[in-house]
């Protein structure tokens, strides 16, 4: 223990403890900056110096009691260098900024105004250094950076992400973001951390710039204490949520209003207090058609939007639900659900930055947290709050899911009821592997939330097989008991799934022979369909073409650029039978003399699936990647696609306006479409419409290996 | 930016059986830990994400260009065939110029297209043609060879209408089939040089050989050669021209005797002859009427040598007539002398008759004038009935009740192809030999010195190095002894008006 | 296209109907009672024969209007517009026994000699020039595009340009809202770099006089020349000038700007190559200025003289 003086009173503290800590345990707080409690103090903004008798003025922060120090924090000096320091600060403050503007509480502005700072001696810079606004999340304004450092350590140390870090010397000094990139195209996860730490309005929430959290009649702030109060919240640390003020919010809504829309990108979750509130899609539940063409001789090839019995697709799933990002699934008739206090929904847009997956309307009055991912992430770490959404899903959602699997649909009701109340949901984080290949299968799983990959490998690479995402389910050869996997499961983002041990599931099944028999049949089935698998791919040369992917692809639409006259003829093709808006694009790498078009590769490792909020992509027959009749448009797949082979197609419909409800308003939704090869007719369009024997459809391990005269390719 | 020692957040893709490693942005690793600006690598994606999807909806000058010729090249077209409608312009749908005689119709299309009533056809009818010609059919038993226009081929620019092709006569007698069978004439002529049988006069007539009507005995071969006894002295040589001419010549008999031409002749097929010229031919050059030669006359061309002589007391012959002319003229004659010299009716013994032994008859008789002419009479038809007309003529004596002979006629073959024309004026540049090489030595008159086609073929013979060897250079189609005046429709200064 | 084994069906077949055609005219020419003339029998029958091969060439066109219409494919049009289209040419002179005729017919004449011999020529064209396209122009885009690429690649060499020299005063241009592929129009608005976020403060990396001579050839020939690629005069349209003057360049840089030279020259060299795209893409799709614009007033002149021979 040290003994020191604080503004002339003595105080007792354990060594090691920095000064600012020490008037802080005192009693006496010194205003600061830089310093944040969970970071590790830097001394840079030297607001917080104090006078230990020393030549200069010490920053409190960093400097380390000494026995027998007297420490000055309120004279002349020690005020008139902090307020000068605030001056210095302010002059280049873009007073008042963000924060100021929204919340009030820009500490520097606060500061100077305690402070008595009105209006700086000195000339504002005249260059500014900027905004940047490419950030889902978080905007940056560079102006009001004071360069405190605080983002920075954050990032670091709380979140160890890495990402924020100082660029430029002296006056072109900044934080930058990777190499300065702008923070949307950098590695920055939005967490928030640097936003929270920030003490100025240079990162601002950007729905709390813009609209939403904490802007509004609606919404307030509150304080730790109150949050605390709610039984959900019991055990979370009340630090915690002080630091995070502003990371959650309470909002409210009357009836009718829009909680959220499908399809739009979004980083926060809502968590129901009270009221009800409607959850449903309003993209129309139909698919892209093309018809025409195929009958007849003069009729047109028209892409249309048509609902499931209009145009019936053999092996589309039947009486299926819709998996949303809520507690509740949507039934496919009716995709309409109610939400009620206790739900949660937008885990997987604040957890993994998916788009929303359906709309939210107030029914009655709706209060409702609104919180980022730092919040949730602490939020389901705590018992009392995991204990609550578990209970949700198994009361809502878990029959649907357990129906879902094909064996369990003759289940008897009491059967399922076990089930329910036996079943574990664990959490998995990005990356874990949930089942590896040629471990003994104990388990069966679930999938309640986040993408889960099944891929074998074999010598020379791996397969994807699919991309599970919620509702779907893997390891049923665990059930059987005794059995070694197939595929390894990986966990792509943060991933709760819903297990189901074997031991506990023999037992039952003793009284149930009929699922014997279909878990047999379906492992049969799954043995020699990877017998099957690991034939062909074993037989062909992996290892080539690989820089471009294109092994990766079943089926490539090349144009033979010898032939080609680049007449645009199978563009034409493609727009003409896809409503104008045209699925291949002549742009791309060559091979050799072929050019291997944009135009959707069938790929053995679909990264279009990965993150579909409603589970609408998927493969079919192995072969053709198709887009269910509930895609929202919200253009994930797009971006996902490494190719750039999906596009979307926007329609003009006439949809329910959901701000005045029982009217109708013209809309355009968008539809994510990609090239079809044309199933409905015996070839694709553009294949057919080329004049000049260019454009072939070829699957590239036969193509390529013939080319190359290697291989027996199968 | 990145503290030593820490690894940057990367995202883990497992990509074909290979690991990548990506950051979220567009910077990656190179090999040797530094970074390197993605920038200017080229992925599919990139490559796609330049392209605005609806490049192929927007016009380019190339495009634009295309349509725009589209549109005015076609439009041009279509005005310049508007124009020519609109200012009644047919001829840009003539398919050749006109022959050398249409010429002045070149422009002046409805004269011979005239549109049928009702239709919007307006093909040149036969019509059209007859309205300034006539064309009468070829025989009476005729097969229909078609319209005007299957022979006479117009809108094939400056040619002669008549100049018919071999096809177009050999149409019917390439193959010809008559209405009762068999016919008299050859029946598979496809052209001169092809199936054009031998003329008809030389042609036998199954074991009969061609020959020559005629009666007048005619030995060319002694006449050819030179003659010892002329009328200017011996050794004269005649030439062909000597007894044969044109119709029409005026050339100076050199043979001719002034005495003989007088008298009447017994044939008036000389008249026919030019009759039947005048309306025979129907050829793009005037008849200048020497286009035959004429049948050989005694007065212009025997009588020169031939002397008709009858009587030493007389220095001129008997005309050159019917018998009964002749035996008129000599009893005439031979009053005329009696009565002159009286004292001749005491008629002499011929000495030279007392060599045969028999009873000498008293040595003078004293006749009657009239049994003088008698006798004179008789001696001199003996010598012409026996001898001098004998030498040409055919005759028989002692068939007609006067006891006068009577002679066959001569049967001169005018015409020798009633069928075709052949004009001797064309060829007058050739020598008579050349082509009537069989007169050099014939003897008989049976024998026809017409020459055969194959002397014809010698020059007449398809190609440009020979001359013109189609149907229609000998032979005419229509039969123009039917032929019909016909009464011009136009006007001149009308058909430039009015025709289109 | 390429004349290849692939058309030796068409090939042949149309060999056989001209071998038979050019029989029956001989035999006929030499037969008719004139001669041979478009408006006998036979010559009728060659002149709708040919009439119809030119009109199912000229079909061709509006087949590519409607090319997801199943009524063959355009691969067996194409052929037989080529080889159809070939024969009609005989088949028409044999029509017109060899004649030219009068106005009309010689006309029509002279344009199924063109439209015949402008199709060679393009099917000519078609056979050699995608290979050409394909050596010669390694980083193709699509032609219509190039004017885009351009400008992106003017915006590409401005970045890295501005990245080691600081701002060089030229005016960025807006993003113009298009549909891109890939799907980026939807997902959010395009972020480019030049775009959305400025530069937050400039990552000077040389100093004003290291870079003044990467600034002075930027601004005074790089930035004219990626402005205007196809005009003459400036030695980066040639491979070897420029790739002299970016050595020299690279001499008087410092290490650190090597990476940006070197990319400033791949840039130059894309746009070089973008232009000679662009010339043989033009020698390609040329020849149909002439080709397509004929064959039309053939088509249309041929129907008139159709109907108006028959009325004659």
């Amino acid at each position: 223990m040290v003994e020191i003086t604080i503004d002339g009173q003595p105080a007792l503290v354990p060594a090691g403890t920095s000064v600012f800590d020490a008037a802080r345990m005192n009693g006496t707080p010194i205003p600061t900056l830089c310093h944040l409690q969970n970071e590790t103090p830097v001394g840079v903004c030297r607001l917080c110096v104090v006078d230990t008798g020393a030549r200069v003025l010490t920053a409190s922060c960093v400097r380390p009691v000494e026995p027998g120090m007297k420490v000055v924090t309120n004279s002349e000096k020690v005020l008139n260098a902090r307020k000068t320091l605030l001056e210095l600060l302010m002059a280049d403050h873009p007073s008042p900024c963000a924060r100021q503007e929204n919340s009030g509480d820009c500490e520097l502005e606060t500061l100077a105004r305690a402070a008595g700072v009105t209006q700086p001696r000195f000339a504002k810079r005249t260059v500014s250094r900027g905004k940047d606004d490419s950030s889902l999340a978080i905007a940056v304004d560079h102006d009001a950076c004071i360069l405190c450092d605080r983002c920075i350590r954050g990032c670091d140390e709380i979140k160890n992400n890495f990402v924020l870090g100082r660029m430029g010397k002296g006056y072109s000094a900044g934080i930058a973001f990777d190499l300065n990139a702008p923070m949307g195209d950098s590695t920055c996860i939005s967490c928030g951390e640097c936003m929270v730490s920030c003490p100025t309005g240079a990162l601002t929430n950007k729905t709390v710039a813009g609209t939403s959290i904490a802007a509004g009649p609606d919404t307030q702030g509150f304080e730790a204490e109150e949050l605390l109060q709610l039984p959900v919240f019991k055990g979370v640390s009340g630090t915690f949520l002080e630091l995070n003020r502003g990371a959650i919010v309470k909002r409210r809504f009357r009836p009718g209003e829009i909680i959220c829309r499908e399809g739009e990108f979004g980083s926060t979750a809502f968590y129901l207090l009270e009221g009800k509130a409607r959850v449903s899609l309003s993209a129309p539940i139909a698919h892209v058609k093309t018809q025409g063409g195929a009958k007849g001789l003069f009729k047109k090839l028209t892409s249309t939007l048509a609902a499931r019995d209009a145009d019936v697709r053999d092996d589309e799933a039947r009486d299926r639900t819709i998996p949303i990002d809520a507690s509740v699934d949507l039934a496919y008739g009716n995709p309409v659900a109610e939400l009620g206090p206790g739900d949660l929904f937008g885990e997987m847009t604040c957890m993994n930055f998916y788009p929303r997956s359906a709309t939210v309307i107030a029914e009655t009055e709706v209060v409702a947290f609104e919180m980022l991912r730092n919040v949730l992430d602490i939020m389901m770490k705590n018992k009392s709050f995991r204990a609550q959404i578990d209970q949700n899903y198994r009361r809502r959602a878990l029959e649907n899911h357990l129906r879902g699997v094909p064996m369990f649909a003759d289940l008897s009701p009491d059967f399922i009821e076990h089930l329910k109340r036996s079943v574990e949901l664990q959490r998995y984080a990005p990356g874990q592997v949930i089942a590896r290949q040629g471990d003994a299968a104990r388990s069966f799983y679930l999938v309640r939330i986040g993408f889960v990959k099944i891929s074998e490998t074999y010598p020379g690479g791996e397969l994807v097989l699919a991309y599970l995402s919620r509702g779907d389910y893997f390891g049923e050869i665990g059930l059987l008991g005794g059995g070694v996997r197939t595929a390894t499961c990986t966990a792509l983002d943060h991933v709760e799934v819903v297990r189901i041990s074997g031991d506990d599931f023999r037992d039952m099944v003793e009284r149930f022979p009929s699922v014997r028999e279909g878990l047999e049949a379906v492992a049969a089935e799954r043995a020699a369909q990877n017998q099957q698998r690991m034939q062909t791919v074993r037989s062909v040369p992996i290892d080539q073409f690989l820089s471009q992917g294109l092994m990766e692809a079943q089926s490539l639409l090349i144009l033979d650029l010898e032939n080609c006259t680049r007449c645009d003829a199978c563009v034409n093709a493609c727009a003409d039978a896809h409503d104008g808006v045209t699925r291949l694009v002549r742009e791309g790498l060559r091979f050799e003399q072929y050019l291997v078009a944009t135009s959707c590769r069938q790929c053995r490792d679909p990264l279009c699936m990965v993150g579909c909020p409603v589970g609408s992509i998927r493969r079919r027959n192995s072969l053709e990647v198709i887009i269910e009749d509930w895609c929202i448009g919200c253009g994930l797949c797009a971006r996902n696609c490494p190719y750039g082979n999906i596009n979307l197609h926007p329609f003009d419909v006439m949809v329910e306006d959901l701000e005045r409800p029982g009217r109708k308003k013209a809309m355009v939704k968008q539809k994510a479409t990609s090239c079809d090869l044309c199933t409905h007719l015996k070839e694709p369009s553009c294949v057919y419409a080329c004049p000049h024997d260019a454009a072939h459809r070829v699957d590239p391990r036969t193509f390529f290996s013939e080319m190359l005269g290697g291989g027996t390719a199968k | 930016m990145w503290r030593a020692g820490q690894a940057p957040p990367l995202q883990t893709l497992r990509v074909a059986g290979r690991t990548w490693r990506f950051l979220r942005t567009r910077w990656r690793v190179t090999d040797r830990g530094g970074w390197h600006n993605l920038a200017r690598t080229r992925t599919t994606k990139k490559l796609a994400q330049r392209i605005d999807l609806n490049y192929f909806k927007r016009p380019t000058l190339l495009k634009r260009a295309k349509f725009w010729l589209s549109v005015a090249v076609p439009l041009l077209a279509v005005v310049w065939i508007a124009w020519h409608g609109f200012s009644r312009d047919s001829s840009v749908y003539s398919s050749g110029r006109m022959s050398g005689a249409h010429a002045v119709l070149e422009a002046e299309c409805a004269a011979c297209h005239v549109q049928t009533a009702g239709t919007f056809s307006a093909k040149a009818s036969d019509t059209a043609c007859l309205s300034c010609h006539d064309g009468p059919m070829h025989h009476a038993a005729k097969m229909d060879a078609g319209d005007c226009a299957t022979c006479h081929a117009e809108h094939r620019g400056r040619m002669s209408l008549i100049a018919a092709r071999n096809e177009s006569c050999a149409q019917c007698h390439g193959d010809l089939k008559t209405s009762n069978g068999a016919t008299r004439f050859a029946a598979h002529i496809e052209s001169f040089e092809d199936g054009h049988p031998e003329f008809a006069a030389l042609r036998s007539n199954g074991a009969v050989a061609a020959s020559d009507p005629g009666t007048i005995r005619v030995n060319h071969a002694i006449h050819m050669k030179p003659i010892r006894r002329g009328p200017n002295g011996p050794n004269v040589q005649l030439a062909c021209g000597d007894c044969h001419q044109a119709a029409a010549a005026s050339a100076k008999w050199n043979y001719a005797d002034a005495a003989y031409t007088t008298a009447t002749t017994s044939y008036t097929d000389l008249d026919e002859v030019l009759a039947l010229q005048a309306d025979a031919f129907h050829r793009s050059k005037p008849m200048s009427g020497r286009e035959l030669v004429a049948p050989v006359k005694f007065a212009y061309a025997c009588a020169g040598c031939h002397s008709l002589a009858f009587d030493k007391r007389f220095s001129e012959g008997v005309p050159h007539d019917k018998p009964e002319v002749a035996h008129a003229f000599l009893v005439k004659k031979f009053g005329e002398y009696i009565s002159a010299h009286p004292a001749e009716v005491r008629v002499m013994r011929d000495p030279g008759r007392d060599l045969t032994g028999k009873p000498l008859a008293p040595e003078v008789r004293v006749l009657t004038p009239t049994q003088w002419v008698t006798e004179r009479t008789a001696e001199a038809e003996e010598l012409l009935w026996r001898k001098t007309c004998k030498q040409c003529h055919a005759l028989k004596v002692g068939d007609r009740q006067d006891h006068l002979p009577s002679v066959e006629p001569a049967r001169t073959t005018v015409k020798w192809m009633p069928h075709a024309k052949f004009d001797h004026n064309a060829h007058r540049g050739f020598s008579c030999e050349s082509c009537h090489q069989k007169a050099l030595t014939s003897t008989e008159t049976s024998e026809v010195l017409l020459p055969g086609i194959a002397t014809c073929k010698a020059c007449h013979a398809p190609g440009p190095e020979h001359a013109e060897s189609r149907c229609f250079e000998c032979h005419t189609y229509h039969d123009w002894s039917k032929r019909k005046e016909v009464i011009p429709t136009f006007t001149l200064p009308a058909l430039r008006k009015t025709g289109n | 296209m390429r004349i290849d084994k692939t058309q030796r069906g068409w090939a042949i077949t149309s060999l056989i109907l001209v071998a038979v055609f050019t029989a029956i005219y001989v035999v006929y020419a030499v037969h008719a009672p004139e001669g041979p003339r478009g408006g006998s029998d036979l010559g009728l029958t060659f002149g709708v024969i040919g009439f119809g091969f030119m009109l199912f060439a000229a079909l061709l066109g509006a087949r590519k209007r409607v090319p997801t219409w199943r009524i063959g494919r355009a691969q067996a049009w194409m052929r037989g517009h080529l080889w159809l289209g070939l024969l009609s040419l005989p088949v028409i002179l044999f029509h017109g026994g060899f004649h030219f005729g009068g106005t009309l017919t010689r006309v029509l004449m002279w344009l199924l000699i063109i439209t015949v011999v402008s199709g060679v020529f393009g099917a000519a064209l078609q056979h050699y020039v995608p290979r050409v396209m394909t050596t010669d122009v390694k980083l193709e885009t699509i032609y219509d595009e190039i004017g885009n690429v351009q400008k992106l690649l003017r915006e590409e060499a401005d970045r890295g340009v501005e990245t080691i020299c600081g701002p060089l005063g030229i005016g960025k241009s807006a993003n113009e809202e298009v549909q891109r592929a890939g799907g980026f129009s939807a997902a959010r608005p395009m972020v480019t770099s030049s775009g959305g976020a400025a530069v937050a403060a400039e990552t000077v990396v040389l100093s004003e006089e290291e870079c003044a001579p990467l600034r002075k050839f930027y601004l005074s020939e790089m930035r004219p020349f990626l402005e205007q690629p196809k005009m003459r005069g400036s030695r980066l349209s040639d491979a070897d000038k420029a790739h002299g003057a970016f050595t020299g360049l690279q001499t008087l840089m410092p290490e650190a700007a090597q990476a940006t030279v070197q990319d400033l020259e791949d840039i130059c060299d894309e746009a070089r190559q973008l232009v000679r795209q662009e010339q043989l893409h033009h020698l390609l799709h040329g020849w149909l200025l002439v080709h397509i614009p004929i064959s039309l007033a053939l088509i249309l002149l041929g129907a008139v003289h159709a109907v108006m021979a028959l009325r004659y």
